[in-house]
């Protein structure tokens, strides 16, 4: 692998040079569209912010930020470490990105912008006020801030404070306690009460009685001079539900940002031919059937047409999965969302681009989501049957205590406090948020990024898995084999090599090692190749007839040649290029008991040698989106839960189906949105890795909900007993969050990786 | 113990003044990137940042005159 | 130094130590035939000394605006040897006192010269002038370079440094004249603590004018634990310090408060004091200079916020443990114990995040003496406040309260943690602030190292041993119901730990006498070189000290 030097740093991981460019062009948009993703904030400064990959250290960080700030087209830059985003000051609204984007694929760090559509990715510190989780991180410092104080005040008249040390402390404790439960407290009592409006019963209402009876509980007693007040209780409640709270959405937020709203697939506009002949950039919305547009090399088609003028080679990946690039002329008709590779055609819109192919692609994934949100977690199941259990076990001891005491209700109240107190889901409120945010961390330090915790539950539960093919058991870019070439040969093929935007050929100049000849008179010619004079000679590369009209051809040659004119040709085999670590990834995952199978959209013959490379049994091929999902609902319907990997170019909708699923991070924007997880690195084992971590954390999260649910049974004899007062009840409360929050940290066991800190 | 009239009010006061801080650093986004602002410390150049015009989207661009 | 000073700067310059000379003539004036007059002519001295320095060099050349560019490192340096003097005059005194309690002959029969005179002279010698000076050195250093802007001004970095190095001079010279309030740590009198509340809200709008003014949005969490540092020790030393001189015109004065409350008051600032001047400042400076040296980041970033805050909340209340056994209630005796136990777990996230952060770069710390200064001086922060938090349980406090085994603690706090940060920090940043390519001897701070490790286990080891020796002996009841041992009897079984005490002390004195050596010679010897890169440099014949690794 190259160590790429960069002044005077040289970066220590390898740069995949062969994924720079796929990311670059499978991410490629015009200029125009490029600058649609610039913010401009309330002092008209532009700024632009991208998703990086690649990002592990602060060696990356410093390298970025001081080679785009020392640039004249940027103002500054600013790379964010957890989240691998940076943000980019433009001097001018109008910059060119393409050249800045260039520069960090250089550098080795492939950047696609962030979706501007999508609002939660271009919050930022300043203007987060609103965003759940600061207001939460708000809440819980408060809360943090009563705890403390009360508890020093409370400990004071523990230890023996009486009179009117005593009285004032309880005054004070009242102060406090008020305003910080109204404050923290706000997240529960919404929630109780909008459950209770809508007629129902959901874990924020046994809370909200427990913390608002403590309180007025403890206002009464202060007014009227009681000898024990239960302020501590209450907001100490508060603190560790709160805890729990936010790290639940703290980790929901920061997978959120990281990997929704990236580029669209679908364009946002395209340049329409006016009458006078110019061109002008139309937002897509606006693009009607008949229109004609103009769709460059390198730009992803805007919407469903037909060519009327000028010859390409497209990426038809989206549709049909395929590796390889096809030849289309004037009459041929183009999908919205496939790639323009080579030449500049111009072509009649055939129908708007809410009714295009990718369109209908996009509204099977949405179907399919909307299957698979009706998933419900574990803690919520648990939820359910928790919430009307307490509430009858504190009614009944509050009964049952005024029967015993015949009438002491102050005395009944305390009791069924301490069983509400008890009983409050502390530790099964971090139970498994706490084993998630540090199951995400460790999948973040493994390079794989999680959308939420429902998704690692549902990993945990699979017993078959499915990968698609392209993008995903290989890598997209073909790998070329040729017998031995003479060095006249070679030269020429580099030389028309060099000169091709085609893949193809720039995969045969990748591969051949040899000067290349001086090369003039060169045409593209899309659909055949590339012909030119090499050192005086006529030459051609290319497909096998379109060369053989020149050159000798032997019968039934396949693939790319190259010849000069009247020579013997040398011929090219392209063949698909497996993914790092898909052999081992494949094994580990039969080794653990899961069934392997594999989906494509290409066609039978290739399918077939990667099953067979990869030792697949069960392989499907010219697979349509549609027989995907079929696929998938037939297991479904078989009771199995299967886990999708795949790049979403035309399953995104099967990704959204599958039980689970999982997309690299070079996937189609659609693919991203759709999967649960996010391979960062390039290597497949994050596949393997990945379910044994959530087979850990499952275990993990059995473990706390045992412990939770046991320290409970234990405790609510106790507390309806009356052996427990209010004080302890938040105490041993706190100390099962303590031990369910050290069960979850176990999780990371073992040596520390060498990655960006926690 | 009367020195608690003037101890625990101060104690009281400080901490709300550590609450208004921390408020302070979380509406500002101190948190937004734990694992960058750890290297940050560990860059090699030893000479400060000239003033940008801005580096961050939505903050108000403060006055960054030298002295 | 003054030749970087602007015309207005030295204009500033002028004006103030010219009213410091004017206020100097007033105490002397209004204070004749008291002692305040002395202090009056020190600080008619100091502010005139400063005044001439500045006079004599008026008319040097000005600084071009090109400085702007750079971070403003003068009075850090200045700020970093008087560290090192201080160390030095301060720990002297520690030997003697020591040795006086050995050898009481060591008095010569001079008042200055008593126990009771020159003890405090060591505390605040160290605490003060060694500690206090490595923190403003130090925190100049961090709050510029975290911030990558440079301070706001030239003339008030300068106000602070060398206005609380007066306040130690009065301190210091008060004590020898018998000028005291009899709180510990809190020894000067009214007038010397209203000087340092006005340097120290100097010192405050210092440091928030740099922040506010950074070129890094992040604020770097080190910067968090200089400013709690700050205003809590201002909010602290207010309060404790409230008193009524018995008139302007004398130094003596009475505290504001009486009896137990007093001693409340003196506890919770005393304990207060440990836990922002002499912990969560230095752990600012273990924050910054450890990661740099070790060249790894906070194993995590996240901790040292959560136990920053952790710290903040819990330590206020710890005061009463000092006072256990005492006729302080009973119950604010309790609430101390209490908190003092729960500080433990920020304590240890603390020195456990800095000792994490060295996993993996162990190989470091074994050829590196100047990050093994740091790395032992976390163990240390761990050790001493297991120890504290164990002191402070009622029981345990029966046996070590008024005995040795205090002061023991207090030295391998202060030895074993302050002290050793601080000398890790100084070696860090000398050959940076200076611009020399490394310092003068590697070799000489191995023996820095190995000196002051000895000297403090050497010191802690004894004080245990005494403190036991006295705690146990002092409870010693015969059958009768009488003490066994009498006073007189504890008191000479001490001799021989008090004597192996002032070697410890010795060899820890020695060692810091190396520091300033070394320091000294790096500056004038040290060939100057422009580092390209802010790495750790050097070690002999100018091969780095420990290989640089490319960053992880």
């Amino acid at each position: 692998m190259d160590r790429l030097a960069v002044g005077e740093l040289a970066l220590d991981h390898p740069i995949e040079a062969r994924n720079i460019e796929r990311v670059v062009r499978m991410s490629s948009a015009s200029a125009e569209a490029m600058r649609t993703e610039i913010r401009v904030n309330d002092q008209g400064i532009g700024c632009i912010r991208l998703a990086l990959t690649n990002l592990r250290c602060g060696g990356c960080v410093a390298t970025i930020e001081r080679v785009l700030s020392a640039r004249a087209d940027v103002a500054a830059a600013r790379v964010n470490l957890t989240l691998s985003q940076l943000v980019i000051t433009l001097p001018r609204l109008d910059t060119d990105l393409a050249p800045i984007i260039e520069a960090l694929a250089a550098l080795g760090f492939p950047a696609v912008p962030v979706d501007s559509g999508d609002v939660s990715g271009m919050e930022t510190g300043a203007a987060q006020e609103g965003s759940v989780s600061k207001n939460l991180i708000r809440a819980l410092a408060v809360a943090g801030f009563g705890a403390a104080n009360i508890m020093a005040l409370s400990v004071g008249s523990w230890a023996g404070a009486d009179g009117i040390t005593r009285s004032s402390f309880q005054w004070l404790s009242a102060a406090i306690a008020v305003p910080v439960v109204l404050y923290s407290g706000r997240p529960f009592f919404a929630s109780a009460w909008s459950a209770l409006h809508a007629g129902r019963v959901n874990m924020d209402v046994p809370i909200a009685l427990a913390v608002g009876l403590t309180l007025l509980l403890s206002l009464f007693e202060t007014l009227n001079g009681g000898a024990h007040v239960f302020f501590d209780a209450a907001v100490t409640l508060l603190f560790f539900l709160l805890g729990g709270r936010t790290l639940d959405h703290l980790m929901r937020d920061r997978a959120r940002s990281a990997i929704t709203g990236l580029a669209r697939l679908a364009a946002r506009g395209a340049s329409v031919r006016q009458t006078d002949g110019n061109l002008v950039w139309t937002t897509i919305d606006k693009v009607a059937p008949g229109a004609v547009v103009a769709i460059g090399p390198g730009e992803r088609i805007p919407v469903d047409c037909c060519i009327i003028d000028g010859m390409t080679d497209l990426d038809r990946a989206l549709v049909t999965g395929e590796s390889v690039s096809v030849p289309a002329r004037p009459g041929d008709n183009l999908e919205a969302g496939t790639l323009n590779l080579t030449g500049t055609i111009a072509a009649r819109v055939l129908r708007a681009a809410s009714e295009s192919f990718l369109a209908q692609i996009i509204t099977m994934q949405g179907a399919a989501e909307a299957t698979r949100g009706r998933y419900i977690r574990i803690a919520d199941r648990a939820a359910r049957l928790y919430a009307p259990f307490v509430h009858i076990a504190a009614l009944l001891t509050f009964i049952g205590w005024l029967v015993a005491t015949e009438g002491d209700w102050r005395r009944a109240i305390f009791v069924a406090i301490s069983v509400l107190i008890i009983t409050c889901p502390c530790a099964l409120g971090l139970a498994v948020p706490v084993a998630h945010v540090v199951a995400a961390g460790k999948l973040l330090r493994m390079g794989i990024l999680m959308k939420d915790g429902s998704a690692l539950e549902r990993l945990a539960e699979i017993d078959s898995t499915v990968f698609d093919k392209t993008g995903t058991l290989t890598t997209g870019t073909p790998t070329i084999s040729a017998g031995p070439i003479g060095a006249a040969d070679c030269a020429g093929a580099m030389a028309l090599a060099t000169a091709s935007g085609h893949p193809a050929a720039q995969a045969i100049a990748r591969y051949l090692d040899c000067q290349p000849g001086t090369v003039a008179d060169v045409d593209e010619l899309p659909g055949n190749g590339i012909a030119g004079r090499v050192d005086g000679r006529p030459a051609r590369l290319g497909r096998a007839s379109w060369v053989g009209e020149i050159a000798t051809v032997p019968a039934g040659a396949d693939g790319p040649l190259f010849g000069f004119a009247g020579e013997p040709t040398v011929a090219f085999a392209l063949s698909e290029t497996l993914r790092p670590g898909a052999l081992g990834a494949i094994e580990a995952l039969r080794a653990g008991g899961l069934r392997v199978a594999m989906l494509s959209g290409d066609a039978a013959p290739r399918v077939d040698r990667i099953a067979t490379a990869l030792g697949i049994g069960e392989a499907m091929n010219e697979a349509s989106p549609a027989a995907k999902i079929a696929w998938l609902e037939r297991r479904r319907g078989e009771g199995r839960r299967v886990l999708m990997v795949g790049d979403g170019l035309n399953d995104a909708p099967a990704l959204a189906a599958a039980h689970v699923s999982m997309a690299p991070a070079s996937a189609s924007d659609a693919g991203r949105t759709a999967a649960d997880f996010i391979i960062l690195r390039d290597g497949l084992e994050a596949v393997p890795e990945a379910w044994q971590t959530a087979r850990a954390t499952a275990r993990i999260v059995r473990q706390n909900f045992i412990a939770a649910f046991g320290y409970n049974i234990v405790t609510i004899p106790l507390a309806v007993a009356g052996l427990v007062t209010p004080l302890m009840a938040a105490l041993a409360m706190s100390a099962s969050s303590v031990v369910v929050i050290a069960n979850a940290l176990r999780l990371n066991g073992g040596a520390r990786p060498k990655a960006a800190g926690a | 113990m009367s020195i608690l009239a003037i101890l625990i009010p101060v104690a009281l006061g400080l901490g709300v003044i550590g609450l208004v801080v921390f408020f302070w650093t979380v509406q500002d986004g101190q948190y937004d990137d734990l694992a960058g602002d750890a290297e940050r410390i560990l860059f090699d150049d030893d000479t400060p940042l000239m003033p940008p015009c801005d580096t961050v989207l939505g903050a108000a661009t403060k006055d960054r005159s030298p002295l | 130094m003054i030749a970087s000073l602007t015309r207005e700067d030295r204009g500033a310059a002028i004006l103030i130590t010219t009213l410091g000379v004017l206020v100097g003539l007033l105490m002397t004036a209004g204070g004749w035939g008291d002692l305040l007059a002395v202090h009056g002519v020190i600080v008619m001295l100091f502010c005139g000394g400063l005044f001439l320095l500045v006079a004599l060099n008026l008319n040097a050349p000005e600084p071009g605006d090109e400085r702007l560019a750079a971070y403003y490192d003068d009075p850090t340096r200045v700020g970093v040897l008087l560290a090192l003097v201080w160390a030095v005059v301060g720990m002297a005194m520690g030997v003697w006192v020591a040795a006086l309690l050995a050898w009481p002959d060591l008095r010569f029969d001079a008042a200055w010269s008593s126990f009771g005179r020159l003890r405090p002279v060591h505390t605040s010698g160290v605490i003060f002038g060694f500690g206090g000076n490595a923190l403003i050195a130090t925190s100049f250093h961090i709050m510029q370079r975290t911030s990558r802007a440079r301070m706001p001004g030239q003339v008030a970095p300068w106000f602070v440094l060398l206005g609380f190095n007066l306040f130690c001079v009065v301190a210091a010279s008060g004590y020898l004249m018998g000028i005291t309030q009899s709180k510990e740590y809190a020894e000067p009198e009214w007038y010397a603590d209203i000087w340092l509340v006005v340097v120290w809200v100097m010192y405050f709008g210092l440091y928030v004018r740099t922040l506010a003014r950074r070129n890094e949005p992040h604020i770097y969490v080190a910067n968090w634990y200089y400013l709690a540092f700050i205003l809590v020790m201002a909010v602290l030393h207010i309060v404790n310090n409230m008193a009524v001189p018995v008139s302007f015109g004398g130094f003596k004065s009475y505290s504001a408060f009486g009896g137990v409350q007093d001693a409340m008051t003196q506890w919770w600032y005393g304990h207060n004091a440990v836990a922002f001047f002499l912990t969560s400042g230095f752990l600012g400076m273990l924050y910054y200079f450890l990661p740099k040296r070790a060249e790894r980041p906070i194993y995590s970033y996240r901790l040292s916020i959560l136990s920053f805050w952790g710290i903040t909340f819990f330590y206020i209340w710890v005061g009463s443990h000092h006072l256990l056994y005492t006729a302080l209630p009973q119950w604010v005796q309790t609430l101390g114990v209490t908190f003092s136990v729960m500080l433990l777990v920020p304590s240890w996230a603390s020195a456990g995040n800095a000792l994490m952060t060295l996993n993996g770069a162990w190989h470091k710390v074994r050829d590196d003496a100047t990050l093994r200064f740091m790395m032992v001086a976390a163990i240390f922060y761990g050790l001493s406040t297991f120890e504290g938090s164990f002191m402070s349980i009622p029981p345990v406090n029966s046996l070590s309260h008024y005995t040795d085994w205090t002061i023991g603690h207090v030295h391998s706090g202060a030895m074993g943690w302050v002290a050793l940060i601080s000398f890790g920090s100084i070696y860090a940043l000398t050959p940076l602030l200076w611009r020399r390519e490394t310092m003068y001897s590697w070799q000489a701070v191995e023996w820095h190292f190995w000196l002051a490790l000895s000297g403090t286990v050497i010191y802690v080891f004894a004080m245990w041993n005494s403190g036991l020796t006295q705690g146990l002996m002092w409870r010693t009841y015969v059958a009768g119901g009488t003490l066994r041992y009498s006073f007189l009897e504890s008191l000479v079984a001490m001799h021989g730990y008090y004597i192996a005490r002032a070697f410890g002390g010795l060899l820890f004195l020695i060692g810091a006498i190396i520091a300033l050596w070394n320091v000294v010679m790096t500056i004038r010897r040290v060939p100057a070189h422009v580092p390209a890169l802010d790495y750790p440099t050097g070690s002999e014949a100018f091969e780095p000290a420990v290989p640089v690794m490319p960053a992880e």
